[in-house]
């Protein structure tokens, strides 16, 4: 197989490892930048390395499968090494605790990278391992870049698209796992298919809203990112915001609580942002009351069965 | 004011001896870039273009009372033969039009009026405005200048006319903006800038003389085939390209609304980084230097036509407007005596400048990142070790150059105590009827009275959120506001707008303010648009009540 050009992924977690394999079962060429040495095995084509500098000499691609807040401190300190010639994808999902930035926000604000990704998608490290079917979507508008990305990701099991949207692909990404969470305690509470269609009916109509109205395009929502995913959390009763949904309906909410923080941070920024340009975000802010202690499940549910009973 | 070597050494001074050269290069380049048109390269595009020139030109023609016959016969004739052209006829059908065009675009460059002009040119601008009345003219005019202040980042700016090549790119609001600026050019000891005037702006012989000769090149604005398009985008290109110091409006027009612009066009200045590259895989590393200028003035020339027609079309503007104050040269006299009495004055602030991608630049010349560090403006080019060439990225670039260039009018946006007040009335006025739509608004609120004491007190709260944002950096508030007192800051406001307006935009009856033309407080207020919601919070504790 004629080697393919380079790639540096930043992080060397189970995630970063998880798409290393992939690039590298697609004949890429992948350097693994941690902060100490690794044990982990790696495939051929792969190598690591605790070097930073050599890192992103070495590749002018680079993936950030670091969580929010590592992306973002990951960038402060890769930002001298950074030029005008390096690419970015970032996986991080949510918003930065600290600075209420997207990832694709935190590259333009703290380095001079322009060429600026994000991937997305209901894919996990986990999936991606055992070969599990799965999809992602790659938002960018520098097309030759999303494009890029899509020839060095997709397989047979994975696929993979792309959009110009980048921040409405940030956006309905993280919403989708957000309101995994009220339809997963609908169906948790054995409410009936009815509750649940209107529950998710309801979550996809503030998707869209919060996308379009917070800098995204529209009918982004409805894609991959937004409409994909959560269709595929709620059908395979997977992810970080199911499991929550299943915790809260049981009343546990210090399990709930600890399962996603960053899922948690990000209702809560996300409720914020809306306020402050006037969105309704009704769900939002109930799962970020949810998680915050404020009511319970049944309560919560109750609230937003009644504000439903008015014109779609 | 006299010019220094800097100035004289401008490559603008060369102009005349490289006219023909330049003339031949932009028509070769433009028959060689259409050669591909919609993706496709074959004759059929060369068929395209001028099929495409011929129909608007007829449709336009057509819709022109008293239109040359000649021409429209001509066009036709060119639409029925073309499909019988072969390769060879169409190309030279397609060279003849582009050089016809190049030529009736190309501008003039006359270093001794230049000089002329520079030394005298607030007398110069008098004899622009009056020649009716010479002796006046001449004496309003000198204190004209002086009501004209040139401030910001010009040190920095001057620096870097040695390193490379300017771009200023100023906000728009008015007809004079070009003059001005032009004079604020030397005023600030930069060199002279060339620039794309609309052609109605020429119909005067005497403004056009002088507009030439300050290195204008004419734009019809009429023309709306792509031809013509890439004639002018080819020319602003090729002029950079040369080191030719170069002034764009992003905003495309004057500012209807006069909000600070935000949605720039970005053809011309995409001309920037289409140079910038030009020149990197020709190894001239010779930067392009983008300078972001706001030109701010307390009261607008052309301001009562400008707000009709924003209102009227409801953003669909008129895309020209050749029959405002601007023609009128009595009311532009007027205009300039007025400004002359006022306490304040128009400001035009050079912001700092910035590389085609948005960086910031240093004193020296170099980009820096948001860390602080040196970046390299041609890397931004590259791909896999080679400058590479990608339509689609650079429009991309040329997007987020033009977030920056918006940014940086909002941030040197220099608030003056006529926006102040007329944002303070309208805002009193949306409180007083909430709910009311702006057209309803508009309607009702004439003659309403605002207690003086009223006013002085909003003033107080709402001086203080603007020296606040100011410190934070996020807008520029003139000196007036900054060392006088409320009441001093309002009275100057009332002052300014009773001034020369047809219509009173708000007079003082006793201890009450009465507001007159609604439509031009909206427009002035206008000017804090991008401000409102915090500007509310801060001087009602409350959000924006639309």
């Amino acid at each position: 197989m004629t080697m393919g050009p380079q790639w540096t992924i930043i992080g060397d977690g189970p995630w970063g490892r998880a798409l290393a394999r992939v690039l590298a079962a697609n004949g890429q060429r992948v350097l693994l930048l941690g902060v100490k040495s690794s044990r982990h095995k790696l495939p051929d084509g792969v190598s690591h390395t605790t070097d930073a500098e050599r890192a992103l000499g070495a590749s002018e691609r680079l993936i950030m499968a670091l969580s929010m807040a590592d992306t973002e401190k990951a960038l402060e300190g890769l930002a001298p090494l950074l030029a005008g010639h390096h690419r970015v994808v970032t996986t991080a999902r949510g918003l930065s605790p600290t600075t209420a930035r997207r990832a694709s926000e935190a590259v333009h604000r703290l380095t001079c990278v322009r060429q600026v990704a994000a991937l997305a998608g209901a894919a996990d490290a986990e999936g991606l391992r055992a070969d599990k079917p799965g999809a992602l979507v790659v938002g960018s508008p520098f097309d030759a870049w999303a494009r890029e990305i899509q020839g060095a990701l997709i397989r047979p099991h994975l696929r993979v698209y792309t959009s110009a949207d980048l921040a409405g692909v940030e956006l309905a990404d993280i919403m989708a796992h957000i309101l995994a969470i009220p339809v997963s305690i609908a169906r948790a509470l054995k409410v009936g298919a009815a509750t649940e269609a209107t529950a998710l009916t309801r979550a996809l109509a503030e998707c869209e809203r919060l996308v379009t109205g917070l800098g995204g395009q529209r009918g982004t929502a409805y894609g991959l990112a937004g409409l994909g995913v959560l269709t595929t959390l709620i059908f395979e009763g997977v992810g970080e915001g199911w499991r929550i949904g299943q915790a809260l309906a049981e009343g546990d909410l210090e399990t709930a609580q600890g399962i996603d923080t960053e899922l948690a941070h990000g209702a809560e920024a996300l409720a914020g942002q809306a306020a402050r340009v006037g969105l309704e975000a009704p769900m939002l802010k109930a799962v970020a009351g949810l998680l915050a202690g404020k009511f319970d499940a049944q309560q919560a549910l109750d609230a937003l069965m009644r504000r439903a009973a008015r014109a779609e | 004011m006299s010019t220094t070597f800097q100035t004289r050494a401008a490559p603008i001074f060369q102009f005349n001896r490289h006219r023909e050269d330049i003339q031949r290069e932009v028509s070769r380049r433009v028959v060689h870039e259409l050669a591909t048109f919609g993706g496709l390269k074959s004759p059929r595009s060369y068929q395209l273009v001028l099929n495409d020139a011929a129909y608007h030109e007829i449709r336009r023609l057509e819709k022109t009372p008293g239109a040359s016959g000649a021409r429209l016969a001509a066009w036709h004739n060119l639409a029925r033969r073309l499909g019988r052209m072969d390769a060879t006829a169409l190309e030279g059908e397609l060279e003849d039009l582009a050089c016809f065009y190049v030529s009736d675009v190309v501008g003039n460059f006359d270093p001794r009026v230049y000089r002329f002009a520079s030394k005298v040119l607030p007398v110069g601008l008098g004899m622009l405005f009056n020649t009716t009345d010479r002796t006046s003219g001449l004496t309003s005019m000198r204190d004209l200048s002086e009501r004209i202040r040139v401030e910001g980042h010009t040190e920095h700016v001057r620096g870097l006319v040695e390193r490379g090549t300017l771009v200023v790119v100023p906000t728009h609001s008015s007809n004079l903006d070009s003059i001005v600026l032009g004079w604020s050019l030397v005023a600030a000891g930069l060199p002279p800038a060339t620039y794309g005037a609309g052609k109605n702006l020429f119909s005067n012989p005497l403004i056009s003389f002088f507009m030439r000769n300050l290195g204008a090149y004419r734009v019809d604005r009429r023309l709306r085939h792509e031809l013509y398009k890439q004639i002018l985008k080819t020319y602003s290109q090729v002029l950079l390209e040369r080191g030719f110091h170069s002034l764009f409006f992003p905003g495309g027009t004057r500012s209807r609304s006069n909000a600070v612009e935000q949605h720039l066009k970005l053809g011309l200045m995409g001309t920037a980084l289409s140079a910038f590259q030009s020149r990197v895989s020709r190894g001239d590393a010779r930067p392009i230097y983008i300078v972001p200028v706001t030109i701010n003035y307390p009261l607008v020339l052309e301001a009562e036509t400008l707000i009709e027609d924003h209102l009227k079309e409801q953003g669909q503007a008129r895309y020209i407007i050749e029959d405002d104050e601007f023609s009128k040269i009595s009311r532009v006299t007027q205009y300039a005596v007025k400004v002359m009495g006022l306490n304040t004055n128009m400001v035009i602030r050079y912001g700092a400048p910035l590389d085609v991608f948005g960086n910031p630049v240093a004193p020296d010349g170099t980009s820096v990142g948001p860390d602080g560090s040196v970046v390299d403006p041609r890397r931004y080019l590259y791909r896999d070790g080679h400058p590479v060439v990608d339509p689609s990225r650079d429009r991309e670039y040329t997007r987020m150059l033009g977030e920056a260039v918006g940014a940086a009018f909002l941030r040197e946006t220099v608030v003056l105590p006529s926006h102040l007040l007329a944002w303070l009335l309208m805002a009193r006025e949306r409180r007083a009827s909430p709910g009311l739509d702006l057209f309803a608004l508009l309607r009702t609120s004439s003659g309403d009275g605002h207690g003086l004491a009223d006013v002085y007190s909003d003033a107080t709260r709402m001086k203080a959120a603007l020296l606040a944002m100011s410190a934070q950096g996020r807008l520029q508030v003139d000196d007036f506001i900054r060392d006088r007192s409320p009441e001093e800051i309002v009275d100057e406001g009332v002052r300014t707008f009773g001034m020369y307006h047809t219509r009173p935009v708000v007079e003082r009856q006793g201890e009450l303010l009465i507001v007159g033309a609604t439509k031009l407080l909206h427009y002035y207020a206008n000017r804090l648009e991008h401000w409102t919601e915090d500007l509310s919070r801060a001087v009602y504790d409350e959000g924006d009540p639309r």
